[in-house]
């Protein structure tokens, strides 16, 4: 290079001079790689969304041979007849599907309260007892929470529709009942809320507990007085994170329901009010011979506006939670 | 009233014991301290009467009922802790008022005990503030005041004043010896600072694995050493402690030799004692005039000096050996003398020692002897 004319240089690739540039000034290297990486990330996670509003605002008998661009733009302009935003409020119109969404965000809201209760107590033991077999019995439950979900759903399936006997009792029918998605769930998503639960409970001085305890609380009480209260940020990251696993999940949401028409928080108990999640709602738009893709994507971005709406309040109890949770005493 | 009784009372971690079967009677109103080095089982005993931790064996009494197995909210205590242990997400007067609020007492009494304790502890018009506001002086007080608002029957202290800086601390243990006349409650604390247990208590009661050593008032610990870890552990610097044999005509130290009738004292020829002599009753020859009993000369050499300003401490060598700096563990004797005496290092000196207040342990550690003359103290067996 030492002996090359600036004439021969000119006429090398542009590749190589980039080479080059990026040898000389390495910081040009690492700001294109970064933003290379982030585009990447943007792309796989925000092209699903702008697929979805363009099937959802394309009348569904011009959803074929569908191009990057929504069909509505045309070579000559706008073309208003293949643009269709009332598709937002025919969801509603076609199948009921804010109850399909309120059933999904109780559902969520149930597990929740039932994973952090149980996940404080399991905490506050794991967290803050000493006693033998604490490690193993700590991994047993992390384990369980890797097991497929697929292991346990037909021997759930038997036992939630009434079909093991005990003692000569069938069970008792809880299909189509939240309870028959929230007991699961709860199963679930426990370990992982014991967990973080566990190591924020940890960190609570034990001079605070032995202090509210002399003050007149048993255990129970110094938890749920003291050490809760000063782990609010690690109570709020399991909350967030089990509301929307619940609200997020698809399996046992799909198989533990029959997927008709829900009423409206009539009877927990009673499984002709086919409690039915989002999951259940979307596929409502599939006819036995019609598929209504627009209606189907406008109500994909339906049911993901609670969750986003929920990350965007809770977004820095998360990020506290997820990363700090030192205690100064 | 608040007495509490400790029964042989015991804790046992796997195969250590921490607390070896301690018999304890703390009287109604007494201001007693427990006392002694880390690790010894001080507050393993102040928690087990706190109910925070069960004792392996024995009873735990206080006032009178049987509390061994009752938790920490039904023993009529209030405790202060070393950390301080305010709950940091309240207030001060949600601190304070926190046990009361628990038993459910109407908010007119609570408001009112709350201001009570505050201007017991001086912390008025700060009740709004949040702990991390205030500075650690305080802090205690706001701890104390949440003991004391409650009015229990015994007040519990774990090493309250250790994370204090050392001027707030003396202040702090005047402030306690005020409020202790001022309540007349038991108070039973726990400290590994001989000063503070000097200073405030009725009476002192030291412990050393786990066991306990002497339980006295203040002066009769410093002055009649149970055995001799009492000795070296009351009083700062502490205790000398010198090799002696017992012969015929009293006791024999490598360096000097102090006049003793063994048979009155109890000790035969041939018995290996140790003395403890404290560095203030040994004096410089010529500064001896007043002591009734001074024991023969003892020629040393001074080696270091240390000037605290009301008293000079010297280190003291015998004439031929090498000077060791301030090791403990050498064989030196400490002794004290006015600030204005006019001394230098390496310097041959002529000590006396006071026999009146010269202290024989047996082979064992237990005390035989206080005081080698006829004023002597007979050791209670």
């Amino acid at each position: 290079m030492g002996t090359a004319t600036p004439d021969e240089s000119e006429r090398e690739p542009a590749y190589e001079r980039a080479a080059q540039k990026a040898i000389r000034d390495p910081e040009i290297a690492y700001r294109f790689a970064f933003y290379m990486v982030t585009a990447f990330f943007l792309v796989t996670t925000l092209f699903p969304f702008y697929w979805l509003l363009v099937l959802a605002v394309t009348p569904n008998d011009a959803i074929a041979n569908m191009g990057i661009l929504p069909k509505f733009i045309t070579a000559n302009g706008i073309d208003p007849s293949l643009f269709n935003p009332e598709v937002f409020l025919t969801v509603f119109e076609v199948v009921p599907f804010h109850t399909y969404v309120l059933n999904s965000l109780v559902l969520a809201l149930m597990t929740t309260v039932i994973v952090l209760v149980i996940a404080s107590l399991a905490g506050y033991v794991f967290g803050r007892l000493t006693f033998p077999g604490r490690g193993p019995l700590m991994l047993l439950i992390l384990a369980i929470s890797y097991f497929p979900p697929a292991a346990f759903l037909l021997p759930l399936f038997r036992l939630f529709t009434g079909n093991v006997d005990i003692f000569g009792l069938s069970s008792p029918t809880i299909f189509n009942t939240p309870w028959s998605m929230v007991l699961p769930f709860s199963a679930l998503f426990l370990p992982l809320s014991i967990f973080i639960l566990t190591t924020f409970y940890g960190q609570i001085p034990d001079g605070l507990e032995d202090a509210a305890r002399i003050e007149g609380t048993t255990r129970l009480g110094a938890l749920f007085r003291v050490i809760i209260p000063l782990s609010a940020p690690g109570v709020a990251t399991a909350g967030v994170l089990t509301f929307i696993s619940v609200y997020n999940e698809f399996f046992f949401s799909f198989l533990m329901s029959d997927g008709q028409v829900p009423r409206l928080l009539t009877n927990f108990f009673a499984n002709q009010n086919h409690w039915s999640p989002i999951v259940k709602g979307i596929l409502g738009y599939q006819g036995q011979y019609a598929q209504f893709y627009n209606l189907m994507a406008a109500a994909s971005i339906v049911g993901v506006l609670p969750v986003v709406i929920l990350v965007v309040i809770a977004q820095e109890k998360i990020v506290s939670g997820l990363t700090a949770g030192a205690l100064k005493e | 009233m608040g007495e509490v009784n400790l029964e042989d009372v015991t804790k046992r971690y796997d195969d250590v014991v921490a607390v070896d079967a301690m018999n304890l009677d703390i009287r109604d109103g007494e201001f007693l301290t427990l006392v002694g080095p880390s690790g010894c089982g001080k507050s393993t005993t102040l928690e087990m009467i706190a109910g925070l931790t069960t004792p392996s064996d024995g009873t735990i009494t206080i006032a009178g009922r049987d509390v061994t197995n009752l938790p920490p909210k039904d023993r009529g205590i209030a405790m202060v802790f070393q950390n301080i242990a305010l709950f940091p997400h309240m207030d001060v007067y949600d601190n304070i008022s926190f046990g009361l609020r628990l038993r459910d007492y109407p908010t007119d009494e609570i408001d009112e005990r709350v201001e009570r304790a505050a201007e017991v502890v001086q912390l008025e018009g700060m009740l709004d503030r949040m702990p991390d506001e205030m500075s650690g002086g305080q802090r205690q007080r706001v701890a104390i005041a949440r003991a004391i608002v409650r009015q229990p029957e015994v007040f519990l202290m774990d090493e309250p004043l250790a994370n204090l800086d050392a001027k707030l601390r003396v202040h702090m243990r005047t402030e306690l010896q005020r409020l202790h006349k001022e309540l007349d409650t038991t108070i039973i604390y726990v400290t590994h600072d001989q000063a503070e247990a000097m200073t405030m208590s009725d009476r002192i009661a030291i412990i050393d694995g786990g066991e306990l050593q002497q339980v006295d008032p203040p002066l009769t610990c410093y002055n009649e050493p149970n055995n001799r870890f009492v000795g070296g552990f009351i009083g700062s610097p502490s205790m000398n402690f010198i090799d002696a044999e017992v012969d015929a005509t009293g006791l024999r130290t490598e360096s000097f030799d102090v006049a003793l009738d063994p048979e009155a004292a109890g000790l035969s020829p041939g018995d290996h004692v140790s003395l403890g002599v404290r560095p203030e009753d040994v004096y410089l020859t010529e500064h001896s005039g007043d002591v009734d009993n001074p024991s023969q000369p003892i020629d040393l050499v001074t080696d270091v000096l240390e000037p605290m300003g009301d008293q000079i401490f010297i280190y003291l060598r015998e004439p031929g050996a090498e000077s060791s700096g301030m090791d403990a563990d050498a064989d030196q004797l400490l002794m004290s003398v006015a600030p204005d005496t006019d001394i230098g290092e390496d310097e041959p000196v002529e000590v006396v020692i006071d026999r009146d207040r010269l202290h024989v342990f047996d082979g064992e550690g237990d005390a035989v002897l206080h005081g080698l003359t006829a004023k002597r103290r007979e050791v209670e067996r």
